[in-house]
């Protein structure tokens, strides 16, 4: 009895989740493989049309530009909030610190705030005209930039608007992954009379390997279902510049163009889960 | 004591994914793939003399809703037996979503003009009750609403443009503007201006690619002309769309234009301090003098647009609004008189146009474009302090009457923004040429929007 | 642990986080004090803050024109319901997958990986489609149960539990502990520090959700506060046609303030909790 029990309680446990996921996220992906085959517009009839919207969406250079500049994002963001990261999560790791709590909280503060809220104050704080940020350039003489209404600009001020929003969490999550390297590495090196830069690169990132795959594979999903930024902040513009792959995704459905949207998404989905298993690959063929 | 589960995801990642693939080849469920529906969708008034319920009006949150709550009184004074539930809605965000299920549908939405003819299939075609208006409504505002032979909105507003230029500045540079009758002349007196006050930019180039395309569709209007046919044929690249866009490139390459996004503050700072003295827009323009400029607001006029060819039509449509009633309102037939009363009843238009509390002086940032409204003898608002005093509704509806028709609006306008207004701000960037960009942009919106109709 | 020993490296270090600190409080210092100015001086004068023309013009125009307060009702509504939903069934399923062996369960975990890895944007059409045959749009329902336990909280979770020592399970059964009572009498105790981080973190995430609720909530009295301060937001962004810019950004920078200070100051109380949860909770090396 005790051990039907025993042997049953995984599933009872499971079971919520297990239902919400089929209801809510297999059920819609089953209707999205149909829907990705027909011109369906959202109203009348559904007319089947094979392949055309993968043939559509694979021989379109809009389609290439979104995935293109999800990826430059990627470089904007990934490398630099990783390498800022480590730096700030070493440096708050010291317990001679002093303002270490001050630090902790104030890099995490954006992490809380309401993306929407955020991005519309972004929108404000880069306008050319009358935005802070060029105000404060001009204080130091430097002239106006176009940081929302240039192509150049556009990726970097939105790449900005992520390192800032997720940075803090990043650094948590370096944290607890240096709290469980051992101490005494460090006094031996110390004694080898190794610099406090040939640790961190010798000892402390190749310990750390595995949270930063994580927090790498982590904020590599965030950028390629990056939406809300550039829907808030740039409305994919100027010229594309933003339309990030899943802005891209959404103009469909803004058009009504359902079908070529649902194997727009099924592109994006099958790129997400191979970029995910690339990274995870990539860390284990270090092992 | 940690497991490191990130070693072991790989494995289980293509399991999970094996699941999807077997869920795909059960795949039962999915769009409806026939339903063919040969019901009428051409709405009919309601046959009662006194008409009872409630109908939900959805407006664009700002001024006109205020205008227009101030309407339901007066409407209520004829229909006491009609509740008008009127809100403010995100109509851009949320129309498309509460069409597509059909929940808490509103009986009447404003819509922007360019919108209308996407959204066709989901709303009552209005020909019949609108037949006994139709031959005095303004040609283009009925372009706009029709689709296929269906009528799709009660037009609104008629949206003239106007040249708006900064006569105190002209005056003191000695340039006469009143003069000016053609784009030609527009640009002699641009030059004369630049000449007069180095480093100028006289003529406004619009930045933001979405009112630059709208723009060109007012410079296309006046020559009779829009992107596309009633049958949806793209004709942009014809001769009338090769002169704009050259114009514009005039403009650009002489260096007779202030490149802004429309009154941004940078605009704004430009239009104060004199740099820029010409403005080719919409009456709706006019909102910036009385509410935005301080510096420069008794100091602007405006007059008709030049014309394309000496003794041409002296304005064309920019923008402009209608309203329109979804299938699935519950009591569309009621919001069809809540709007018949708004715009087609003196008693209503008069409200909407003339003095109320929002705008004392009355509503002039449009005309109606029902055109025994819309007479230059008998004005619904005010003379303009702002621009000096002038009688704006004389110079919007003698420009109006001039609009010409043949103008209608593919579904997929706003799309187009992505590749025609994109490729027209490259023209002011000095990217692309005119040509250029009409051929660039015929062959986008070809394959991106008219194949995927 | 690597201590700064040298005073040039200490000071070096200050410096360079003193920079940070400021740079990730600035944007928001900034929101919350222009708010307070005139809407003109915003745009005018972005850098200044003139104390004696402190004005709250900008929240009465916002409260005037948004019905925040009903934004406000409907985030909590769900925030309660559908967070009590994520902190109860997100642990107890993860309890499942780090301490039973049970046939499927490498695919039903899959199946978690697979729901962290979907794009919500994805989802949407379906999903808006089904909350039709349903007959749920514009109901809390469909603002709750979609996406309720969460996927990254049961990854988590698993984690945080997994560290929990086998030998206080076996215990537990040996005094006679049913399956369910040794998850609520005995891990959930162990792990409240993960759990406080999971509530902060899961609070954040529906507060602060966007995507689904514009879609599913058309109708202004089932919008929550994001959804709100986008409606705003479209007065700059999108159709300007008789928007004035001084005026709306005043607003919008009230609202984003209004936004942002309940979690901001929810986080601040509990900031102990939450980082201590992540630390719990996260990868290790």
């Amino acid at each position: 009895m005790r051990g039907a029990r025993r042997r049953l309680a995984p599933y009872v446990f499971v079971l919520p989740f297990v239902v919400v996921f089929l209801v809510f996220s297999v059920y819609p992906l089953i209707f999205t493989a149909r829907l990705s085959f027909t011109n369906w517009r959202g109203t009348g009839a559904a007319e089947w049309v094979g392949w055309d919207n993968y043939t559509y969406l694979l021989t379109n250079p809009a389609f290439w530009n979104s995935l293109g500049n999800s990826g430059v994002l990627w470089l904007l963001i990934v490398p630099v909030q990783i390498a800022l990261g480590v730096l700030v999560a070493v440096l708050l790791n010291s317990a001679t610190l002093r303002l270490r709590g001050l630090y902790r909280v104030a890099f995490i503060v954006p992490f809380v705030t309401p993306l929407v809220a955020v991005a519309q104050i972004w929108v404000v704080l880069f306008d050319q005209g009358y935005g802070a940020v060029n105000a404060l350039l001009g204080v130091f003489g430097l002239p106006d930039v176009g940081w929302l209404t240039t192509s150049t600009w556009a990726k970097p001020t939105l790449a900005l608007l992520f390192l800032w929003k997720t940075t803090g969490f990043i650094v948590i999550i370096l944290l607890s992954g240096l709290q469980s390297i051992n101490g005494s590495l460090y006094e031996a090196a110390e004694l080898d009379g190794a610099s406090k830069p040939r640790q961190l690169v010798s000892i402390t990132v190749p310990l750390l390997r595995r949270t930063i795959m994580f927090a790498v594979v982590l904020q590599t999903l965030a950028v390629f279902q990056m939406f809300a930024e550039p829907f808030v902040v740039t409305q994919g513009g100027p010229y594309n510049s933003t339309t990030t792959a899943g802005y891209y995704l959404y103009n469909h459905i803004t058009r009504a163009d359902l079908g070529t949207g649902a194997a727009n998404s099924f592109l994006l989905v099958i790129l997400v889960m191979a970029l995910s298993l690339f990274f995870v690959r990539l860390l284990r063929a270090k092992d | 004591m940690y497991r490191h589960h990130l070693r072991r995801r790989p494995a289980r990642l293509t399991v999970a994914a094996a699941v999807v693939v077997v869920g795909l080849g059960l795949a039962a469920c999915g769009p409806e793939t026939t339903t063919s529906d040969e019901t009428s969708h051409i709405l009919q008034a309601p046959g009662a003399d006194q008409p009872e319920g409630e109908i939900t009006i959805w407006d664009r949150s700002g001024d006109l809703f205020e205008v227009f709550e101030g309407v339901i009184d007066d409407f209520n004074a004829t229909y006491p037996g009609i509740t008008v539930n009127h809100i403010a809605v995100d109509i851009d965000a949320k129309l498309h979503n509460t069409l597509i299920t059909g929940t808490d549908v509103p009986d009447g939405v404003f819509l922007d003009d360019a919108k209308i003819g996407g959204f066709a299939d989901y709303l009552w075609d209005l020909s019949e009750v609108l037949a006994p208006y139709t031959a005095d409504i303004a040609p283009q505002k009925l372009d706009v609403n029709t689709v296929d032979g269906g009528i799709f909105g009660v037009p609104f507003d008629l949206d003239p443009g106007l040249l708006f230029y900064n006569a105190a500045a002209l005056d003191a540079a000695g340039v006469d503007a009143t003069s000016i009758e053609t784009y030609d002349d527009l640009l002699d007196a641009a030059r004369a201006y630049k000449a007069a006050v180095p480093g100028s930019g006289p003529i406004h180039l619009e930045q933001s690619a979405f009112l630059g395309q709208l723009q060109l569709e007012m410079y296309a209007s006046q020559l009779g002309t829009s992107i596309a046919d009633a049958h949806g044929e793209l004709r942009l690249e014809s001769p009338e769309f090769e002169r704009i866009l050259t114009f514009l490139d005039t403009v650009r390459e002489e260096e007779l234009g202030t490149r802004a996004e429309y009154l941004t503050p940078t605009d704004l700072a430009e239009l104060e301090n004199g740099n820029q003295v010409f403005y080719p827009w919409a009456i709706w323009f006019s909102f910036a003098p009385q509410q935005l400029l301080t510096e420069a607001a008794g100091d602007w006029r405006a007059m008709e647009l030049p014309a394309w060819d000496a003794g041409g039509p002296r304005s064309g449509a920019m923008g402009g609004s209608s309203f329109v009633l979804p299938r699935e309102g519950e009591n569309a037939d009621l919001a069809w008189l809540f709007y018949e009363f708004l715009m087609f009843d003196e008693a209503g238009y008069t409200a909407v146009w003339g003095p109320n509390d929002v705008y004392p002086t009355g509503l002039n940032t449009s005309i109606p474009s029902y055109q025994p409204a819309a007479d230059p003898g008998t004005p619904l608002f005010d003379p303009v302090d702002a621009l000096g005093g002038q009688d704006l509704w004389v110079v919007a509806t003698e420009a109006g009457a001039q609009i010409p028709g043949g103008a209608p609006t593919p579904s997929w306008w706003a799309g187009a923004v992505d590749y025609l207004g994109n490729d027209i701000q490259r023209m002011l960037d000095g990217d692309l040429t005119p040509a250029e960009v009409l051929s660039q942009a015929t062959q986008s919106i070809q394959t991106n929007l008219v194949d995927r109709q | 642990m690597t201590d700064i020993t040298t005073p040039s490296r200490r000071i070096g270090s200050h410096v360079f986080l003193m920079v940070l600190l400021v740079a990730f409080l600035a944007p928001v210092v900034w929101a919350l004090l222009s708010a307070l100015k005139p809407a003109n001086d915003i745009i005018r004068a972005p850098l200044t803050f003139d104390p004696s023309t402190v004005t709250l013009d900008n929240y009465i125009a916002m409260f005037r024109d948004v019905p925040i307060g009903q934004g406000f009702v409907n985030t909590g509504i769900v925030l309660v319901a559908k967070g009590a939903i994520t902190m109860f069934f997100a642990p107890l399923a993860a309890f499942a997958f780090a301490k039973y062996r049970f046939v499927g369960k490498n695919v039903i975990f899959g199946a978690v990986l697979v729901t962290l890895m979907l794009p919500t944007i994805v989802l949407i059409i379906p999903l808006l489609l089904q909350m039709k045959e349903f007959g749920w749009v514009n109901t809390y329902q469909a603002l709750i149960l979609p996406g309720s336990v969460d996927a990254f909280a049961i990854f988590w979770m698993r984690q945080v539990i997994s560290a929990v020592p086998d030998e206080l399970l076996d215990a537990a059964r040996v005094d006679g502990s049913g399956e369910f009572g040794i998850f609520w009498r005995v891990v959930v105790p162990v792990i409240r520090p993960g759990l406080a981080g999971l509530a902060v973190l899961t609070t954040m995430n529906i507060y602060n959700d966007f995507v689904w609720p514009v879609v599913v909530a058309s109708s202004d009295r089932m919008a929550t506060l994001q959804v709100m301060l986008s409606t705003l937001a479209q007065n700059i962004t999108g159709n300007r046609i008789g928007a004035d810019y001084a005026t709306v950004t005043g607003e919008l920078l009230a609202a984003s303030s209004v936004a942002l200070i309940p979690l901001l100051v929810l986080f601040i109380l509990l900031q102990r909790h939450f980082i201590n949860g992540i630390l719990a909770g996260s990868v290790k090396g």
